[in-house]
């Protein structure tokens, strides 16, 4: 029996589906049967980030009104054979799932996979309702900037008031350099308003922009800070205690020369 | 069953009752709530009595009632105090940084471009006409 997990933030174009597609990837790679669930209907991204987009037959739609079963619409991944996507439908909205049916689908897939993935849509209406229907647990991504902390704190406390009790942070898009300088929210600053448990930092990185439009998860680069990051966050899910990662690491030459010579 | 050795010898006692006298004695019986956690935002309480909130009152986070608002924590929504029109009405909190702040009919704001205020509990209260703002010290009314 898995567990439903979904990613929400309330403010768009935090890094849901980013997120989704790399813890998704992430807990694949370790052997874990995932499936994602793309729960935005009408504005799917879910499968262009994954790669698949070309392999969709069958969407959620379809399940939920019975157009076909379950497995016809799953897509199997690319380059792991444990990880599954249902994606949305393009052509409808978010009034055509109900909660009700939301839930019976995640029941349905919570019996055949470890873990059960749900990207939810930006903003608080039957879209996320949906969403959170049939979840046990929440991730709540938010940037480090005023108006996406405002709307995650809102998006909180919906989810308390739907039972979805300790939901878990992660922070995306940091830019250490400008929290130096005091031009950004600091993690502090943020868990003090938000004041729940730190999942993971993800740090900005020019490589998820490029791994989105390939199709390629950036937790399988080696060489990304970003997907360094959502492969620590995939350890801790599996419950595993991994440290922060030292995020004031500057790559640039200069700083090289200095760590070379020995100077801070 | 009460042991009646154990009471409290009535000089000692501190009366509560509706009269004139809860001015003097500064013990005031008017209805209170307690709140035991964070307002987040978009959550709103309405209270006909005075309210105390363990925990912060978060931007977009709205508090009305008709007597005094304390927070045991930082105030960074929005507060109004005394809403029938009462003047005597308090806001207290460990930090008070709100949004905007109103007591009875007057609605008031921080200055623009203030960044952080003072890390101590704060009153904002009218005297003069005017919603002036003070450390708080226990005591000091």
């Amino acid at each position: 029996m898995g567990e439903v997990i979904v990613v929400t933030s309330g403010k768009g174009g935090v890094g849901k589906t980013t997120t989704v597609a790399n813890i998704g990837t992430g807990l694949a790679a370790k052997e874990k049967k995932v499936v994602l669930v793309d729960a935005d209907i009408g504005l799917r991204n879910l499968d262009v980030v994954l790669g698949l987009e070309n392999r969709i037959v069958y969407d959620i739609v379809d399940v939920t009104s019975e157009h076909c079963r379950l497995r016809q619409a799953l897509i199997k991944d690319k380059r792991f054979e444990s990880l599954y996507l249902l994606p949305a439908a393009q052509t409808k909205d978010k009034t055509a799932v109900s909660p009700e049916q939301m839930q019976k689908l995640c029941s349905d897939l919570k019996e055949e996979h470890d873990f059960v993935i749900i990207d939810c849509p930006a903003g608080i209406e039957q879209g996320f309702k949906n969403a959170i229907a049939g979840a046990d647990k929440a991730i709540v991504v938010a940037t480090p900037e005023v108006s996406s902390v405002r709307d995650a704190d809102r998006i909180i406390g919906l989810l308390e008031a739907s039972d979805l009790r300790d939901p878990k942070l992660i922070i995306n898009r940091l830019q250490p350099k400008m929290v130096r300088y005091g031009d950004m929210m600091s993690i502090e600053d943020i868990i003090d308003i938000l004041a729940i448990d730190l999942l993971g930092v993800v740090p900005d990185d020019e490589m998820i922009i490029v791994s989105t439009n390939r199709g390629d998860p950036v937790v399988l680069n080696e060489h990304s800070r970003s997907g360094q990051a959502y492969r620590n966050i995939t350890r801790r899910i599996l419950g595993e205690a991994v440290p922060m990662m030292d995020l004031n690491y500057d790559s640039g030459f200069l700083s090289k020369l200095r760590r070379f010579i020995g100077i801070k | 069953m009460v042991d009646a050795d154990k009471t409290v010898p009535a000089d000692n006692a501190i009366e509560f009752n509706h009269s004139a006298e809860q001015e003097a004695t500064k013990v005031m019986d008017t209805d209170t709530v307690l709140v035991q956690r964070t307002l987040r935002s978009g959550q709103n309480f309405y209270f006909d009595g005075n309210v105390v909130i363990l925990g912060d009152v978060n931007p977009g986070a709205e508090v009305v009632a008709r007597g005094d608002i304390i927070v045991m924590g930082v105030l960074r929504g929005v507060v109004h105090a005394g809403v029938d029109g009462n003047e005597d009405a308090k806001v207290i909190a460990f930090r008070l940084q709100p949004t905007q702040l109103r007591i009875a009919n007057h609605i008031t704001r921080a200055p623009d471009g203030e960044a952080d205020g003072p890390h101590q509990p704060e009153m904002a209260c009218i005297k003069n006409g005017n919603v002036v703002i003070d450390t708080f010290y226990t005591g000091g009314f």
